[in-house]
């Protein structure tokens, strides 16, 4: 298994048979799907890469997501997703680090 | 185009209708991006495409949002390298009367909210919108086979109690007619657009209504009960198949007629 630690989210890329599966941590701890059953064959090294750049794509730097409560029984009306800060300079296209994101990844 | 070995992006993928296309288009060798604003639908949705051996990706987004359409478009393409059939599931429902009168007095005692107005008007027509936009351009710019579904309603005759919903679902259904004009128009042949009306359909949202107000419903259908959302997954992957649909709206209803037995 794979930890990824990117703009302060955890991401784990994980073998499933001869495929990947990507997870992340919700700030309650609670686990999220990502992704299941990608990147067939490919080694561990391969798949962490394409991995990061999938999150990188879905996670840009400036995106917020406020909620939702997802154990409220009324999922619709009850949702807040701020969007994403779109002016910020990471968004959507990934040409500079962030504070919380090193270089290093 | 065949479904297997496809590419496909389906938002209010994470419940009713919208998840039954992508286990259908998943179950029949389809890559499949899961986009819904409920990232607990998406986590199971994901996990049943997982455990029948497909492959998908989950996005959570609002896809009344020009940046959050953006992103989910590219992170499917970034999955899996490109995108080939896009449906626009999301939807909402906000009835109320545009007018309500006090009993007593005859006056007006209520309007419709415009946030009910514009809540309907930006998931169910602007999301469609920008899902399509952005997806035929993806497809235009990367070379790829492509269809477009926008999900319209047999609502689209116009029924009281709806006009946010049924303003959106009108316009839903004359997409077709204008983007594969302009597609055309612009020389791009290797999209089409088909859209989809359903009527009443048993997703969680239907099931669940008032079981008086769910027979009297039936009455005036034809077929005697609601249609299955697997119905109009099924019908989306015959559009996929089929080339010479395009540029037109499909209803799926079971013969939903209006009291007395005139189709609606
Ligand atoms: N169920 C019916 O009888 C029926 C009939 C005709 C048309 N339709 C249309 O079919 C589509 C699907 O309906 P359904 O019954 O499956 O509904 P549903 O409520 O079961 O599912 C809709 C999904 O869309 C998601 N969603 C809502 N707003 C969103 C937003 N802004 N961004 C991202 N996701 C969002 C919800 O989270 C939900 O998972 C809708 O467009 C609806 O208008 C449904």
């Amino acid at each position: 298994m794979k930890k990824i630690l990117y703009n302060d989210m955890q991401f784990s890329v994980e073998p499933s048979g001869d495929r990947w599966d990507i997870t992340y941590t919700l700030p309650n701890n609670a686990t999220a799907v990502v992704a299941a059953g990608l990147f067939a064959g490919l080694p561990e090294s391969e798949a962490g890469a394409r991995a990061l750049a999938l999150i990188k794509t879905i996670f840009p730097v400036g995106i917020k997501s406020v909620g939702p409560d997802v154990l409220h029984p009324n999922t619709i009306g009850d949702l807040k997703i701020v969007g994403p800060d779109v002016t910020h300079p990471n968004f959507i296209y990934w040409d500079k680090d962030s504070v919380s994101c090193p270089k290093a990844l | 185009m065949e479904i297997k070995g496809s590419v496909a992006l389906v938002t209010g993928g994470g419940n009713g209708i919208g998840e039954a296309v992508v286990k259908y288009l998943s179950s029949r060798g389809a890559k499949v991006a899961v986009v819904d604003m409920v990232q607990k639908n998406i986590d199971r949705v994901v996990a049943e495409v997982k455990a029948a051996g497909g492959e998908a990706v989950g996005i959570q987004a609002n896809v009344t949002s020009e940046a959050d359409t953006a992103r989910y478009i590219k992170g499917t393409i970034e999955a899996f390298g490109q995108l080939n059939i896009a449906v626009s599931c999301a939807g909402i429902i906000r009835d109320g009367t545009m007018l309500s009168l006090d009993k007593e007095t005859g006056k007006v005692s209520k309007k419709l909210d415009f946030a009910k107005w514009q809540a309907v008007i930006d998931t169910n027509l602007s999301g469609t919108f920008l899902t399509m936009r952005d997806a035929a351009e993806a497809m235009v710019n990367g070379g790829w086979e492509g269809l477009l579904v926008p999900i319209s309603s047999v609502n689209k005759v116009g029924q009281v109690g709806q006009i946010n919903y049924s303003s959106a679902k009108v316009a839903d259904a004359l997409m077709p007619k204008i983007i594969v004009g302009e597609f055309l128009m612009r020389g791009i042949r290797k999209i089409r657009c088909v859209a989809i009306a359903p009527g009443y359909t048993a997703t969680p949202m239907l099931t669940g209504m008032n079981q008086d107000a769910l027979k009297a419903i039936l009455e005036d259908v034809h077929l005697g009960r609601l249609v299955a959302p697997e119905e109009i997954a099924s019908l989306i992957g015959y559009i996929v198949e089929n080339q010479a649909l395009n540029a037109t709206t499909i209803e799926i209803t079971g013969g939903l007629c209006y009291p007395k037995g005139i189709a609606k």
